[in-house]
């Protein structure tokens, strides 16, 4: 699945290690998602829309 | 720190003392009639196996939870490599068993190869998993 967390992340200048202690996931696992390596489980993908300010759909975009 | 890290560091060393535990055990029950107490101690020997299965299950409990704290990549890579780990368990397994049973092995195994492989097995395919997802 597409995201715009790198950007989104830039924007605010956090790091990856920065989102991945506010969502309280190792920094591994947000290098898998930026890279769409890996799709979270649906509370971690709400986590990760809330500590941003967006919605869900605003973050994560559906390829199909 | 966040909390859930904290707890995963928390399962993360209970399943290290655990682990570390039931090796001692085994390594006690292993060498103990040998080495410490004599091959005439039946007792000593049994209790020593018993430890070692009570400390094994210990260990399980420890892993489930372990299993359960970290974190959800880490948690696919692990199940991903126990997968694997089962799977080679229970094919290469079965192959030795019908190969065996057609005459095929000329030789004796040592039957603690098998976990020994399994251990291999794991730490190669949780290697590969943690590299995949990098």
């Amino acid at each position: 699945m597409k995201n715009r967390i790198t950007d989104l992340r830039a924007e605010r200048d956090w790091t990856q290690a920065d989102l991945a202690q506010r969502i309280s996931v190792s920094r591994q696992t947000i290098i898998a998602i930026e890279k769409g390596k890996f799709d979270p489980s649906l509370p971690v993908a709400f986590r990760i829309a809330k500590v941003f300010g967006l919605a869900i759909e605003e973050v994560f975009l559906d390829e199909q | 720190m966040t909390g859930d890290y904290r707890e995963s560091t928390k399962a993360t060393i209970r399943l290290v003392l655990w682990t570390l535990a039931w090796t001692a055990t085994l390594a006690s029950a292993k060498f103990g009639p040998e080495l410490l107490w004599g091959s005439r101690q039946p007792v000593a020997s049994w209790a020593a196996v018993a430890v070692n299965l009570a400390i094994g299950v210990g260990w399980i409990v420890a892993f489930t939870r372990f299993l359960q704290r970290i974190d959800e990549l880490q948690r696919k890579v692990m199940q991903e490599a126990l997968a694997i780990s089962l799977g080679a368990g229970w094919v290469g397994g079965f192959a030795y068993v019908v190969a065996d049973a057609a005459g095929l092995i000329t030789f004796d195994v040592n039957t603690a190869v098998l976990p020994a492989l399994l251990g291999v097995v794991f730490v190669i395919a949780f290697a590969a998993g943690m590299i995949r997802y990098r």
